[in-house]
């Protein structure tokens, strides 16, 4: 594998590194998006354990930084932020073709990566994969039940609430938001995005973690979501309780990274991902 | 900004080592070489390196942001991440600055462990000035606030909704996999003053005021930033660092001596 420094964009304000792979094009690549704020490497360099596991795998990779993070600087044009985004990844294709050939791609992002994942899969038809992780979710019935009911039959809350309330305190502290809060799009619209991605042949992975618990606390919730498109065979899901937003520690991102290139070898399988030049 | 005046890189051996270089917005007579600090310092300072190395390059400094090997955009791991290479990188970084500014006067710069850094290998570099920022001196302290981190993190219900076991937050320090090398390394580590003329930023909280008594000397200068930097809150690791302070006394020093 080798690594190379680009400066890109239609206003050569993009900054990336691409993963290339020896000699071979490949038709599919890997795209990783910014996560939250955090420059291209990601997370406790998250992004580079990932791309350069996938480099080994035989996938031509790119993690860069989208306009305005990390080093990439501001386009002006007067677009919209999801409009920004579609013309950041289109760069980013057009890079990733230039450097390897590849004519398809599939998007990685966390949070609000996944969230640009998300939009640019919505949009452009060479997108025949995407990772999501900590993407879209919504508060179901299921979610409170799961999240309430424990806490009414626990009389150790009783009792601590009823102390609270006698000696005048206020009440438990909201739980923290997450690192990278992900505002929601309007659920029926989600819906109607993965159906149409996966009526177009793309392939799913959603990896939610318990670094979500505010609003995501089981795998069932999933389907309670999104509904029977999470039971079409081009969907996985996944969702690891143990686990932090931004998988802070090495055996969970190890064990990500490998759910990541094993769900890429099953479904894009390196012998389709690529060929001779 | 044009963006065509940072430049992205790989160099040093095998192209193991990222680098950015800022061209200066007019012919340099001087370059300041940014060390980065390590681990989760280096991430949450990502952003206000940029902003410094922004800052100086339009008053006509040439600057080279770089990452050790293991760190950041560099080769190797992050268990590799090695005391004595970073210090052999920084000289490798402050040759590549000379070459790229065609300027001999560097002055280096670095936070926490990156200034540790700087003020290690400035006499080896040639470095004209070193400006550290809030340096790490006593190794064995800055291992000891580490493990008490990643202790804490262990437990840490915000992040967490149970506890991890004791083996699934061994060997690493908020986020990064530390090897035992480099372990030793840094607790063994005792910065000593640069031998060359040095100026201590200081944002840490507030001591005795005999923090940096031995370390420097009169020709030094210790410039107080005001407001503490929030290195070593748990819940704040995944919060950039932002100085407009720091960039304002990093920025002012180098009009006083360019």
């Amino acid at each position: 594998m080798r690594e190379e420094a680009h400066r890109f964009g239609r206003g050569r304000h993009l900054v990336g590194i691409a993963g290339l792979t020896g000699d071979a094009r490949c038709e599919m690549g890997v795209i990783v998006l910014n996560a939250g704020l955090v420059h291209r490497i990601g997370p406790f360099r998250l992004h580079v354990e990932l791309t350069r596991q996938l480099n080994t795998a035989g996938y031509p990779t790119l993690r860069f930084d989208m306009s305005t993070l990390g080093d990439s600087g501001a386009v002006g044009g007067g677009l919209t932020r999801a409009q920004q985004v579609c013309a950041d990844l289109d760069d980013a294709m057009a890079l990733l073709k230039a450097r390897a050939g590849c004519e398809r791609f599939v998007l990685v992002g966390l949070c609000s990566g996944a969230q640009n994942a998300h939009v640019v899969a919505t949009n452009d038809a060479r997108v025949t994969g995407a990772v999501f992780l900590d993407g879209y979710a919504y508060r179901t019935l299921g979610y409170k039940l799961r999240h309430y009911l424990p806490r009414l039959a626990d009389p150790g809350r009783w009792s601590r609430l009823l102390r609270r309330r006698t000696n005048g305190e206020k009440g438990e502290k909201a739980a923290s938001e997450p690192v990278f809060a992900v505002p929601a799009a309007p659920r029926e619209e989600v819906i109607a995005n993965f159906t149409a991605m996966v009526d177009r042949g793309m392939k799913l992975y959603l990896v939610y973690s318990g670094g979500i618990s505010n609003y995501f606390n089981h795998s069932r919730q999933f389907r309670e979501c999104f509904g029977k498109v999470m039971s079409h065979p081009a969907v996985t899901t996944r969702y690891t309780a143990e686990t932090d937003h931004t998988y802070i520690l090495s055996g969970d991102r190890a064990r990500l990274l490998d759910g990541i290139g094993g769900w890429l070898v099953s479904n894009f399988p390196p012998a389709t991902a690529g060929r001779s030049s | 900004m044009r963006p065509e005046s940072e430049i992205p890189f790989f160099f040093g051996p095998d192209d193991s080592l990222f680098g950015m270089y800022h061209e200066p917005a007019f012919a340099a007579s001087c370059a300041v070489l940014m060390c980065p600090p390590l681990g989760q310092d280096l991430i949450r300072c990502h952003r206000l390196y940029r902003q410094l190395a922004q800052a100086l390059a339009a008053q006509g400094v040439g600057v080279l942001r770089f990452d050790y090997y293991g760190t950041g955009d560099a080769a190797g791991s992050s268990a590799e991440v090695d005391w004595d290479r970073c210090m052999v990188d920084a000289t490798i970084a402050s040759r590549e600055l000379r070459a790229r500014a065609r300027v001999d006067r560097v002055i280096a710069f670095g936070a926490r462990l990156g200034a540790s850094v700087a003020l290690a290998v400035a006499e080896r570099a040639k470095f004209a000035e070193v400006i550290a920022w809030d340096p790490v001196l006593d190794g064995r302290d800055h291992v000891a606030a580490l493990d008490a981190m990643q202790d804490a993190l262990r437990a840490d219900s915000g992040r967490f909704i149970r506890p991890r076991s004791d083996a699934d937050v061994a060997e690493q320090w908020q986020g990064f996999s530390v090897g035992d090398s480099f372990r030793q390394q840094l607790s063994a580590l005792r910065t000593e003053p640069a031998g060359v003329p040095t100026v201590i930023v200081d944002s840490l909280p507030a001591a005795d005021g005999s923090r940096w008594e031995g370390f420097v000397t009169a020709r030094d200068v210790v410039s107080p930033l005001g407001q503490p930097t929030p290195w070593d809150d748990l819940r704040r690791l995944e919060t950039a660092i932002l100085s407009k302070p720091l960039i304002q006394a990093v920025t002012g020093r180098l009009k006083e001596t360019a």
